[in-house]
């Protein structure tokens, strides 16, 4: 290795290269037909506000002056505006919607599959099922495959009976469980009209896949480390949460992702152009038990 | 010196043989109990709910069943107690104290079956702190706590006249009665008025407590599923409250008759029958609602309603339902309590009053398991659900708990009042 290195560059030797290449950054603002000097002051500024050492509202109070003055009508920024912003990200966010096309679906199971590697779940417990109906007798009959998520009604019955509050509605249209504060007393099991909600009674495939039990998936954002006898989730309700990990991230569902005949699609379903929302509308759609007046976010294409 | 000669002398007496009996019943009862712990040692606190055959499908079992059959004793004998306090009805009174002592013991019997039930009893306390004004369960939470510091509040006063005079004694039920009691010497006219008062209140508070609060709540918790089309129905609180009342009124009767049989008391005959003709009018008025329950459940061609229904009265465990909801809880007692010849005899009654005790179990458990076992969406599977032996051995020892703690109860407290005794004695002399 020392004899190699002396022929490799070293760290240093890269920046001096870098110096080379990189051109005067002085010589190119002097191009542009905008003040250089601004600029430079307000991106030093802009890092003070990154680090917090200054307030943004001080920043535009020092800056919007002269940035009218440069910019004239193009510039259209101010502290008034950014409080707007946060507003509207807390009021109208995504309203998360699933539609799963049954003419599509082959009942492969890849997503019950891909769901249980998503969110690790442990045995006899799927967040995700493809249940199968065979209609009539060989060889006039017909299979349905109905993959069951949780529906994340927009009504649910879990909540209205959970006791301690412990499973809620979210803003953006998931139904949640806060394993840290569930008794585990079962009733939203029991309430909850589609099956949709398991029990983790502390199985564990420790035995058949050795370091089963060193990662849980982050549900619901948190990282819980090592499953371990006893800890939360253990003994708790649990369920499918549109893989609310994976959307933080800005992914789809594990199912979605994974459907081999691409059955599943998933999106926001307050946007009306979006996909999901124009399929929603269309005269095949129908929803699970809608007698019930649940309104469950999944809609399935007949 | 002098008791030791006594029992020497009582060697081969009816006396000894009562306390070889009761050596008997502790011993065993103390066996269950034991049996019991180490089974909710070993199954509920070492393995959790994975000790139970309850799975995703069949979420609540037997403990659940047996949760509600507890609180529907306990709501049926304080219903039956608040005749005495509420309405004053004192032809009852002799059994109003037992009821009472019956209600606290079988509440809290209850109240562990649910807690048995619960997964995280480390969360537990989440369920007072964060209410949910929409869950039936976080209410009944709530009532059941009120109810039961009424209850104890309840057979507090109404025993406060016998306080005093056991106090008087030096043993250490004297010595109890007298910390009871804060050390009062005499009881007053006035305090009984003062009591009688009370106890009147606190028997009509207790009334809508004990009916929307405890059993009809508790059957809401069961009535406001829309998931379960069979237990879904207005009807199915008021089922939960009349059956509670057949429940515990027949527990009522158990009780007195079995305690004078024990201690070789008469046994007030007009009473008896009287509390049999109350408990085959309540157990009339049970049919009238189960029948129009099954009625309106078959007529709405439900699916999943019909399925439920099927799997109660012709699958491989509807033996639970001919034989011990249709018969021992409603028709045979109901016969026994219309025949002219067996509605006179204490023991015919004792008989219809045991049979309703066992009888509500098998209620009980159709009301939870049946309806689970239905898949809710068609392609889902059938579940299966029996109680597994720690389950069963679990269950027994807090029965046997149940038993001890009235037991001790009866043993600490003058819950037989001690006037209606003497006078009892004396008009058999």
């Amino acid at each position: 290795m020392a004899i190699h290195s002396k022929s490799h560059l070293q760290p240093e030797d890269y920046s001096k290269l870098a110096d080379q290449f990189v051109p005067n950054s002085d010589k190119v603002l002097a191009t542009s037909p905008y003040d250089s000097e601004l600029g430079k002051n307000m991106a030093r500024d802009a890092r003070k506000v990154i680090n917090g050492k200054l307030k943004i509202e001080d920043f535009h109070r020092v800056y919007s002056a002269s940035l009218i003055k440069e910019f004239g009508d193009q510039y259209a920024s101010g502290p008034s505006e950014t409080s707007q912003n946060s507003s509207t990200s807390a009021g109208t966010g995504p309203k998360w919607g699933m539609v799963i096309d049954l003419k599509k679906c082959v009942g492969c199971d890849t997503c019950t599959v891909s769901c249980k590697a998503e969110n690790r779940t442990p045995p006899g417990m799927s967040y995700n099922v493809v249940l199968e109906t065979i209609k009539g007798d060989y060889p006039n009959f017909s299979i349905t495959n109905l993959p069951k998520p949780c529906m994340q009604c927009d009504n649910p019955p879990c909540v209205q009976v959970c006791p301690t509050r412990a499973t809620y509605k979210m803003e953006n249209g998931i139904v949640i469980i806060d394993n840290d504060r569930c008794i585990g007393c079962r009733y939203c099991m029991v309430a909850c009209p589609y099956g949709s909600r398991s029990y983790d009674f502390g199985n564990s495939y420790e035995q058949e896949m050795i370091g089963y039990n060193d990662v849980t998936s982050p549900e619901y954002g948190i990282e819980r480390g090592k499953r371990k006898k006893g800890d939360v989730p253990e003994e708790t309700v649990r369920k499918c949460s549109f893989c609310y990990h994976r959307l933080q991230r800005g992914e789809e569902p594990a199912c979605v992702e994974t459907c081999i005949g691409d059955a599943r699609y998933f999106g926001d379903m307050s946007d009306p152009n979006s996909v999901v929302s124009k399929l929603a509308a269309s005269p095949r759609a129908f929803r699970l038990k809608e007698e019930l007046g649940t309104k469950p976010r999944v809609v399935y294409l007949r | 010196m002098n008791t030791k000669a006594n029992l020497v002398n009582n060697m081969l007496t009816p006396e000894h043989k009562k306390g070889k009996l009761e050596k008997i019943y502790w011993i065993s009862l103390f066996i269950v109990f034991g049996v019991g712990v180490y089974s909710i040692i070993t199954g509920y606190f070492m393995q959790g709910m994975e000790s139970t055959y309850l799975s995703n499908i069949v979420p609540w079992g037997g403990w659940i069943a047996f949760y509600i059959y507890f609180i529907g004793l306990s709501a049926g004998s304080f219903l039956l107690s608040t005749l005495v306090y509420g309405f004053g009805m004192e032809k009852f009174e002799k059994i109003g104290r037992a009821a009472l002592l019956s209600a606290i013991v079988c509440m809290i019997t209850g109240i562990l079956f649910v807690f048995l039930d619960i997964g995280r009893p480390d969360h537990v306390m989440n369920a007072v702190i964060y209410w949910n004004v929409t869950s039936t369960m976080s209410w009944e939470i709530h009532f059941y706590i009120v109810y039961l510091i009424l209850l104890v509040v309840e057979l507090y006063f109404s025993m406060r006249n016998d306080l005093v005079k056991v106090a008087k004694s030096n043993n250490f039920k004297g010595k109890l009665s007298r910390f009871l009691i804060f050390n009062k010497q005499e009881y007053t006219d006035i305090d009984k008025g003062k009591d009688k008062k009370r106890l009147k209140i606190m028997g009509i508070i207790g009334i809508p407590l004990a009916i929307f609060g405890v059993h009809g709540g508790t059957g809401s918790i069961f009535a406001v599923l829309k998931a379960q089309p069979y237990l879904n129905s207005a009807l199915f609180p008021l089922i939960f409250i009349i059956s509670a009342l057949v429940s515990g009124t027949a527990l009522s009767i158990a009780i007195y008759v079995i305690k004078c049989k024990v201690k070789k008391q008469q046994a007030d005959h007009s009473m008896i029958r009287s509390l049999g003709s109350m408990l085959a009018l309540f157990i009339g008025i049970e049919i009238i609602m189960v029948w129009y329950e099954f009625l309106v459940g078959f007529y709405g061609l439900e699916h999943e309603e019909l399925g439920t229904l099927q799997l109660i009265m012709g699958s491989p465990y509807s033996w639970s339902f001919w034989l011990f909801q249709m018969g021992f809880a409603l028709l045979f007692p109901l016969i026994l309590l219309v025949i002219k010849k067996t509605r006179e005899s204490i023991n015919w009654i004792l008989g219809a009053s045991v049979m309703v005790l066992i009888g509500v179990v098998g209620v009980r458990f159709n009301m939870v398991i049946p309806t689970l076992i239905m898949p809710k969406i068609d392609g889902m599977p059938y579940g299966n659900y029996y109680m597994n032996l720690s389950e069963w051995l679990t269950s027994f020892g807090v029965i046997a708990m149940c038993l001890i703690l009235y037991t001790i109860g009866e043993k600490l407290f003058p819950i037989d009042e001690l006037d209606s005794h003497e006078k009892g004695v004396s008009k058999h002399e």
